[in-house]
Formats: C-alpha cells, structure tokens, sequence
C-alpha cells in the first residue's frame, strides 16, 4: 500500500500497465516532452521513448481515430485529451467509428480515451464540462468516472484490458486533492459495478466523479439529525449497475440522484425513470434529482458556485426527501 | 429458362427517401414472352425515371398496375410465369376484429340481464374488518396520501392505513409510520395449518342479540373510544394498559357499525354428514396425492352453500339506500385468525359460484396460505357477497356471529360432534344410530331477510349436505 | 500553377515487368476488372428488381484505379477502401457471393446484415470497413501505420478518400499527421470529379489536390486513374518508398463517376460532353486494348476469360440468394466486444 493522490494513482496506473504490456502507448498534445497538462505522464517519456508517449498534433480526430487504426492492428492505445470539454472535437469519430465497429464489422476497438472533465477553479465554459451523458447515449461505448484514488488505477486498468472503447472521466477537482492508499501492486477494478461509499437506512444518494464527497459532508451534517443517508459511488456510467442502485432503492425507499453535468439530458434522468418502472411500489417518495442548472459552465466564482451543485444544495435536498 | 412457377414484378425502391413510383409505360403486354433482366417496365420517381428488368424468364401472365398510375414501393406490378390467368391471391381480409368484440358484447349483454348493475363487484363503501389500503385521489391533503411502498405493505398487512399516525409531510404516513404499525401490531403469520382450512376463529366478539349485551370480553377495561381520537386513558391500580392496534380499532369500528345497521336474527339447524364425512374419506387420499389439497368439512360446506345460494339471492345481496342489491355471482369470504388472537381477515374467493369441489378446496387453500405469508392482494380481501365463519374449530356447537357490512348474512359452521340419532331402519322404525352432526348457523339482516326465507335456506342447505351429489358437485 | 508530379503512362509488357508484373499478372488484373463491374452491374439490375434494398452505389470507371492501387498492395499492407473501391475487395480476393450477399442485407454478408452496400471488409485481408461519414477513415489508417511505426514494422497502409471528401478537417488532420510523424502510408484520392453534384471547382480552389502534399511534407502525383498499369506503377513506387520509411504519398488518381452518387441520381448536372468524353477512355475497354496490342491477348483468352466471369456471377448470386435473412431476435447482440472477439486477424 502506499499514500497516493488521485492523479498519482492513474499515473501509477498508466505506467503499470505499459511496463508490462509493450502495445499500450499513449498519444496526446503536450503528453511527451511536457509530462502532459496535469503531469499525469511526467517522465514517461523518458522512461518509455518517444514513439510509446506520442506528442500529437492539435488534432482530437487524428489522435482518436489514429488510436482506433492502432488498435485494429494490435496496439492499445491510451489518448489523452488536454480537457475533457475537446472531445467534441473528435465526437464524430467516437459515435461513428469507434462505438460502431464491433457491432457492424465484428471489429473490436480497444481503446481509452482519458478525459480531464469537472470545474469548480473557474476554467469557464470550456475547461470545466462533465460530457459523460452524451457518450453514455451511444451503444458500444464505455463510459467510466472514478472517485476515489484506488478506483481511479484498478478502473483504468481494467479500461486499457477491455476490449471496447472506453471514456475514461478523471475529475480535475480530484487530482491533488484526494489521497488514500492505494495497493502498489497491480489490480483490476470490474467495469459495471457500483461501490457502497457509505451506508445508511433512510435515504439513498446515487452519484459519482467529484460530487461522491460532495455527497459525503452533506450526508455527515444529516447524520448529526439522526438521518442516515447511504452512497452509492456509481463509478460506472456505461454499463451502469443498475441492480445495486435498485437494491438500495428498495432499502431506503427514497432516492437523491446528483451529478455535476447539467440536469436536462444527464444521465442522472435515466437512473431516476429506472427507478420509477422498476422499484415503484418500493418508493416512499418522488425521487430527486441534483444537478448543475442547464446552461454552459460559467468562469466567475460566485456564478460557478450557483452553478457546481454544493454541499448546502444536497443536504437541503435530503433534508427535504427525508422529510416528505 | 422459362419460369413455371409465379414470380413476382414489384415496384423497386429507387433511393432512401422514395416511398412510391409510377408506371409510364408498359415494354410487354399480358401474354408476352420476356427473357430475364430484359426491361419490362418504364417507371418515374422522384428521384430518377428508369427501366425495370424482369426477374425472371417467361410468359407476362399478369399485368396488375396500369400505364399512369402510382403506387407505393413494394406493390406487385406484374406476375411472370405461373398459371395464365390465374388469380392473384387477395391479400387475406383482415381477421374479423368482431370476435373479441362479439364476445365482450355478449358478455355485456348477458350481464345486462342480470339485476346485477355491472360486472365488476362494486367497491366497497366501508372498510371491512381487514382492508387493504386505499390508494387516494392524491394531493388533497398529506393525510390523504399514500406512497406506493405504504400501500404494498398495508396490503400485505392487512392494515388501513387511514388508522395510521403518519409522520411525514402534511401527516403522510410514511414507510417507517408503517411498519412500526405493523411491527408493534398485527404481527406474523395468521393460522396455523388447521385441517380445516381457514383457521378457526371465533369471529366477531360473542355479541349476542339485540338485548343488553354483557360486558364484551375484552381484555381492556375500558370502552374503546372511536378509532380517530382515542382519549387518554387511566389506568386503576393493579390495571395494565396497551393501546388498540390498528387492526383492532378497525374490527371493532365494523362490529359496532355492524350492529347498527342490521337488524340481526339467527337461525340455526343440524346437519347429519355422515354422506359427507364417507365421500371425503374417498377423496382426500386423491385430492392430497393429485392436486396438494385437503377437502376439509368447511370446503363442502363452502360448495354447498355457494350452490344454495343461487336460489336465494337476497341472501347473497345488500340494501344499498333504498334498492335491493343482487348478483349473480358468489364472491365468498373466510373469516381468518390472525395468530395470538390478534385480529382477523377475511380473504375472498371470487366468482365461487364457478368452482367445483376441487375448485374450491384449491381456492380456499391458496388463499389461506397468501392470508398466512402476507401476501394477500387488495383485490382479495374486498368485494365479498357473502362469508362463512367457522367457530367450530375450539368445540363450540352454536354462535351468533356479526355480519360483515354491507352483505346480508354471514353463515357460521361448527364442530362436527359425534351423537346419538333417531334415524330409520330398513322397516322404517325409529332406531338410535351415531352420527356425527354439526350445527350450522346463519345470521341474517332482517331488514332484508325473513326468517322463513332464511328457514329455507338452511333446509335447502341441509338437504344439499346431507344428499351430497358426487357428480354435480 | 500545380506542383504535383504527373504520372507517364505505362508502354510495355516490358516496363510492366519492371513494375513486377508478369502477364499472367495482367490477365489476373484484366479479370478482377470484370469481375468488378460485373458485380456493379448485376448489383444495379437486381436493385431495380427490388432484390437490394436501401441504396445502390457503383464505381463505375473507377475499375482501374481501385484494382490498380489494390494489386501494389502487399499481403501484409492494410487498406480503408471506400464505396467507389468496389475493385479492391475483388482484387484481395473476397469472395463475390460475399458481396451479393452484404447487398441483400443477408447473413452471409460480411456485416450480417447489420450495415449495408459496400460498408465491408474481410479483416482477414486487411481491410476496415468504411462508414458514411467520409473521410472518417483517413486518419484511421493514419492510425494502422501508427501502430506499424511503434513497432517497426514494414507493413503500410493505404487511405483513400475522394475529392470532395478532401474539404472536410479529418483529411487534413490525417495527413498532417502523418506527415508530421513520417507515418508509412500511402493515401490514395479518388478524383471523380463529382461529389454528388458538386463539381470540384466548388470543393477545392487549388489546381490539383495532389499539390496539398507539399503542404504536409510528402510528395503528391496525379495519375490517369483510367489507366491501370499506370495507377498500379505509382501505387507500387509510394508503398515500398512508404515501407522502406519514405514517409507518405498523395495519389491523384483521375476519373469521372460515370453513373450517378448512387442509382437513383441520374446526374442530369453532368454535362453529356463529359460522359462521351470519359466512355472513350473506359479502363475495362482501355485494358484490353492495351493487352491485345502489348501482350498478345487472343480471342480465347478474351472469350474464357468473359465466360468465367460471368459464370461466377450468376453462380454468387444464387448462392447469395440462398443466404437468410437475419433474425430480428439478434438486434442488439454484438453492440460490446468480449475478450474473445480480438482474436481477429487484424489483432494479431
């Protein structure tokens, strides 16, 4: 075991598996030389040479797409993208190719596409997006956002071994921040299963990415009245586990879902209606959703702070499910 | 190569976006000979006008579509090869949709005849003994409503949840007002697995008739305040108390309402079962190895009444304002006791009237296995039109149970008691023999009820019982 | 004023020697030829009986330049051919009732009927199979010839992408990319001279697209696309100068579309000066000029050759019409990869 940061954990990660596995590379802009925007990739260069950590072009489609022709020929690629908000630049590519392959032309395409996503440290419209929902959207995509440093190193572990295309969400807010011990060895974390970050009786919150400790103070402050709220850390969005969210739904009978994405469109939307067809005679109350308000991230602090679902905003929303 | 079977010339789809062409000209006439791919058609789409090879070599049999007209993609043109002449099988009329309808109409029909109002057996008004929560029109007042969870566990439960201090917003009650109710209250399993199915209970408190009652026998001391707002109440010295449950304020609610709106009479007869006791004997062995039931006494009695009670609908009816109500269908309830004398529900077998005796022992059996797992639907404790109680399990040869609002009688079995019998010999003189003899018990609402009609009845039941028929039975 | 080399044409047997082909080679080439606009042909006929359904694309005279290019391919290179390309999958060897049978939207199809017309490929012949939005397949193969590079193979990839495809921003992060990295590929554009409609003076503003080369770092040159052996002389010149790390080259290859986009556009835009201009110089009938007058091609072998072919056709549309329908029960099967699914050729 040893003390990690978020972001030393996907490095840790990241440099596990190139050292054991020569087809893994990476590619992205400033990813070489620089050690990559966050320095997730400091002195993998050095380590690796110049042709498995790739300095790209200004070019999101060349690097993604130029992963999926290396993936068809064997290698396992690993594209960073400087800020998860560029990947609409290679949008097209995803949906069209990457996501299609397998189901259409019984090609797998074993790629990773890391993506810097979150705000709340004013990076304005385009430096702060959560873009997991319009991927989760498209079948034969994966889609993956983890929280906490041991999740982040088994998850992207396990993303590079998938054969599919993953989308893997690091959340910026994380990075320095959140530190835990985090096994030294190597470890996979399953796609597809959720994670109990902390149980309780009354009242489940669904959620993943940076809002899981948002939800943990509001959660402690609820503790104090008695109210016992359970965590469910998603830390997969596609293929999401539905069944440990209906499990908990069953339990506590009433259910919070909260993600920073904007609300209209979120995938926090197809949790709730989940919930409703399937758990609705176990509901005690309407299931609530938390999320940021539907316009684009604003860069001035007090406006990003409306807009960033807060503490106070989820304790006041259990509060009131708890009181229904 | 000429075709000897039918093949088919079909308007083609000539892009994404076109949904139909039409035909310009006509290269073949009926009668023709065409080779295969040689254009047989001309035809003009949105997109593109072109010409249409014939797929197949042969004679043009068939020319369907005429020069000018248009048709939608995929519509046969033309028909090569197959028999001259012959007809283009008519695309299959559609089903006739009247059938379903035709059977929904007479059934509609048929039941309009009855007095019976509609169908479906009308709701309840009041609650009975054992309701299943009401979902409400929502949103009038928190009290009002109740959240799919509340609901699932009061019907399992058996508890109304209007009886029910809630705790959430606007006085809901919520899952945990529920099913602390539950927990504290009518708790567990009803019944232990009698051999006769239902469990024995006495049903209503020992009420007799409209003279001054005695003291009811009940464990509290003091008189039960109306279920809403119960009044703080002392306790003497050496005196215990313990709060009505829900279930308990309910049933007593009912029997006092009970009471007070009929007019109750009982009449009681015996019944020699000797033919009964035989035939059960013959058939348990099959009805337990077969089909997992026990046929117990209750069961044919249950099946005799139930065909009794066709010749007697008031019997089987309700006053509703100033109209009688009759039906003709039996929905039939069994009284049910909770374990520990806690309470009782009264689960119903719908549409008796339509069950045999191995009908209504699986009826009858299931329902009490759902009654005893909690797993009673709202459906299946309301819409009764008649109950049977059954007292007899402790020994008791007599009772005078309360009916169950808004039915007009409630019939009450008990136990089968071996006696001596004056019966006939072969000359015809009187002889003592063993019989074993139960006494049946019906209750009745004179309002609506006669005592000889109810005389009858029970002669009319006795008679069925004691002349058991196999065969139509 | 173009900066772009233009490609000779080819003369001899001899020369054709030199390129490394023999005449047993050119009659194969001759073949696949016909075999290719065989198919279109047959194709088109049984769209118009309603037999295919969707859309009905061809590459008509485009048989040379996607036979030519595909015949410099070696066993080991890789290819992302597009729909006018038909010539490249015959030429690898993919079977043509395979072909019938993706058209029909059957089982047997390489697809399986999960996509159609010529969206396929047999990924054990190194293909990829295109999609509609053209030219997402460019930096694709940017992407193959990536992975050769890491590993130091002396493998290439071919991408081809058509003129009006070349406005859009994947050909030209693709190719610079390439460029930039000295990628072993070879890019093939396949200059019909229409996009659907638009003609190319509204797609590109340079005098030939081959003169972009020089902006990315590589050579370009336009060849006669009409003219197989000259087609297959540059292709197989920019492989192996691509094998031996050489970096990129930009094939012009020129043609005209002689049907429509797809079937049902009768390019009424195409002036008829155009299409009599452009049938004189039909690759088919080019071809067999050029092997009558250079390789002694006799009426025989002209005659058994036609024979076969045609024989191959009506017998893959039988077989392909015996092909089922795919079950509506296996829709969503397949959306997600197993393990087990990279043990594809291509993943080796």
């Amino acid at each position: 075991m040893a003390e990690m940061t978020y972001l030393q954990a996907i490095s840790d990660g990241l440099r596990t598996e190139m050292r054991r596995d020569k087809r893994v590379f990476v590619i992205g802009e400033d990813v070489g030389v620089y050690g990559g925007a966050f320095k997730v990739t400091l002195g993998f260069q050095e380590e690796f040479g110049a042709w498995r950590v790739i300095d790209a072009p200004l070019s999101e489609t060349a690097i993604v797409a130029g992963c999926t022709g290396a993936a068809i020929m064997g290698m396992r690629p690993v594209a960073e993208m400087q800020f998860a908000d560029f990947i609409s630049c290679a949008w097209d590519h995803l949906v069209t190719v990457a996501a299609k392959q397998r189901y259409r032309a019984g090609t797998p395409v074993p790629i990773v596409v890391r993506l810097p996503s979150g705000g709340g440290f004013s990076g304005g419209p385009f430096h702060s997006q959560n873009p997991e929902s319009s991927f989760a959207h498209i079948p034969g995509l994966k889609v993956v956002c983890p929280a906490t440093p041991e999740d982040a190193k088994g998850l992207l572990i396990t993303a590079i071994e998938d054969p599919n295309p993953v989308l893997y969400f690091e959340h910026k807010h994380l990075y320095r921040r959140i530190k835990a011990d985090v096994p030294e060895e190597r470890y996979t974390v399953p796609l597809g299963k959720a994670r109990v970050h902390r149980e309780g009786d009354h009242i489940t919150v669904v959620t993943w990415g940076a809002m899981v400790y948002t939800a943990d103070d509001a959660a402690k402050q609820l503790e104090a009245d008695g109210i016992s709220v359970e965590i469910l850390d998603l830390r997969t969005i596609i293929p999401w586990d539905k069944q440990a969210v209906l499990e908990s739904a069953k339990k506590t009978s009433k259910v919070l879902v909260l993600h920073e994405d904007n609300r209209t469109g979120g995938f926090g939307g197809e949790i709730a209606a989940t919930i409703g067809e399937e758990a609705f005679e176990h509901l005690d109350g309407p299931i609530k959703r938390i999320a940021a308000p539907d316009s684009p991230v604003p860069f001035s602090p007090p406006l990003e702070k409306a807009f960033i679902p807060q503490v106070e905003d989820v304790a006041a929303g259990l509060r009131e499910l708890a009181e229904y | 190569m000429a075709t000897t079977e039918a093949v088919d010339v079909v308007m083609p789809q000539m892009g994404v976006s076109v949904s139909e062409g039409t035909i310009t000209k006509w290269l073949k006439q009926e009668g023709e000979t065409i080779e295969a791919d040689e254009s047989l058609l001309e035809i003009s789409t949105d997109k593109v006008d072109t010409e249409v090879p014939s797929p197949a070599s042969g004679v043009v049999t068939q020319i369907l579509v005429q020069e000018g007209e248009t048709v939608e993609v995929g519509t046969k043109l033309a028909v090569i090869g197959g028999e001259a002449g012959a007809p283009v099988p008519e695309p299959e009329a559609a089903p006739e949709p009247a059938t379903a309808e035709a059977a929904a109409e007479a059934e509609a029909a048929s039941s309009a005849e009855s007095p019976a109002p509609q169908p479906a057996p009308a709701p309840e008004p009041a609650p009975t003994p054992a309701p299943a929560a009401q979902p409400s029109n929502g949103g009038q007042d928190g009290k009002s409503f109740v959240s799919p969870v509340v609901a699932r566990i009061a019907a399992e439960h058996g508890v109304d949840v209007s009886s029910v201090p809630g705790t959430g917003r606007g006085g809901r009650v919520t899952k945990k007002d529920i099913l602390d109710f539950v927990e504290s209250g009518a708790q567990a399993a009803p019944a232990e697995a009698p051999a006769q199915a239902p469990a024995p209970e006495p049903a209503p408190a020992p009420a007799p008739e409209p003279a001054p009652a005695e003291v009811p026998a009940a464990a509290t001391p003091k008189p039960a305040a109306p279920p809403p707002a119960p009044e703080p109440a002392m306790a003497g010295a050496g005196e215990r108390l313990e709060p009505m449950n829900a279930m308990r304020r309910g049933i007593a609610e009912h029997m006092r309402r009970s009471l007070d709106t009929a007019a109750h009479v009982t009449s009681a007869i015996e019944v020699d079962m000797s033919r009964v006791v035989a035939i059960r004997e013959k058939l348990k062995p099959e009805f337990q190895k077969q089909y997992g039931v026990n046929p117990t006494y209750l069961i044919f009695v249950a099946r005799a009444v139930v065909e009794t009670l066709k010749r007697y609908p008031w019997i089987n009816g309700e006053i509703r304002g100033e109209q009688i109500v009759t039906r003709p269908y039996v929905n039939l309830g069994f009284a049910v006791e909770l374990t520990d004398g806690k309470g009782l529900i009264v689960p119903v077998v719908k549409n008796a009237e339509g069950l045999n005796l191995l009908g209504m022992a699986q009826a009858v059996t299931g329902i009490a296995e759902r009654a005893r797992n909690k797993k009673l639907t709202p459906d299946e404790v309301q819409g009764g039109t008649f109950t049977i109680t059954n007292p007899g399990g402790y020994g008791t040869f007599h009772g005078t149970p309360i009916i169950s609002q808004p039915q007009a009688a409630i019939l009450g079995t008990y136990a089968l008691v071996k006696r001596p019998w004056v019966v006939q010999d072969s000359f015809g003189k009187d002889v003592i023999a063993i019989r074993p003899i139960m006494n049946i018990t019906l209750t009745y609402d004179h309002r609506l009820v006669d005592g000889a009609l109810a005389g009858r009845f029970l002669k009319d039941l006795k008679e069925a019982l004691e002349t058991w028929d196999e065969v139509s039975y | 004023m173009a900066i772009a080399r233009e490609a000779e044409p080819v003369g001899s047997l001899s020369e054709v020697r030199e390129a490394g082909l023999d005449r047993e080679d050119l009659l194969t080439v001759y073949r696949n030829m016909l075999v290719t606009r065989g198919i279109e042909e047959r194709g088109h006929i049984l769209y118009k009986q309603g037999k295919i359904p969707g859309s009905f694309y061809t590459g008509r005279g485009n048989e040379g330049s996607s036979v030519g290019v595909a015949t410099a391919m070696s066993g080991e290179d890789v290819g992302t051919p597009l729909h006018r390309d038909m010539g490249v999958h015959v030429t690898l060897g993919v079977e043509p009732w395979r072909i019938f049978a993706q058209y029909m939207g059957r089982v047997d199809g390489p697809t399986r009927g999960r996509d159609g017309n010529v969206h396929m490929a047999d990924s054990k012949l190194g293909l990829i199979a295109m999609v509609s939005h053209l030219p997402a397949m460019l930096p694709v193969a940017v992407g193959c010839a990536l992975a050769f590079r890491i590993r130091e193979e002396k493998r290439v990839a071919v991408a081809w992408f058509g003129e009006g495809a070349s406005a859009r921003g994947d050909a030209h992060e693709g190719m610079n990319f390439a460029g930039v990295r000295r990628l072993p590929v070879v890019f093939i554009c396949d200059n019909n001279q229409w996009a659907y409609s638009t003609p190319t003076h509204l797609e590109y503003a340079c005098e030939t697209l081959a003169d972009r080369a020089q902006a990315y770092g590589f050579d370009g040159v336009v060849v006669d696309g009409t003219d197989v052996l000259a087609v297959y002389r540059e292709t197989k010149r920019a492989i192996e100068k691509a094998r031996e790390g050489g970096g990129p080259t930009l094939i012009e290859s020129m043609t005209l579309r002689m049907e429509g986009h797809a079937v049902h556009d009768d390019a009424f835009y195409v002036p008829k000066e155009m299409f009599e201009e452009w049938a004189k110089r039909d690759p088919i009938e080019r071809f067999r000029t050029w092997l009558r007058d250079n390789a002694d091609l006799t009426d025989e072998e002209e005659e058994q050759i036609g024979a076969s072919v045609k024989k191959v056709l009506s017998d893959a549309i039988n077989r392909a019409d015996e092909s089922p329908l795919p079950d509506p029960s296996t829709l969503t099967e397949g959306v997600f990869a197993t393990p087990e699914d990279l043990d594809t050729p291509h993943h080796k």
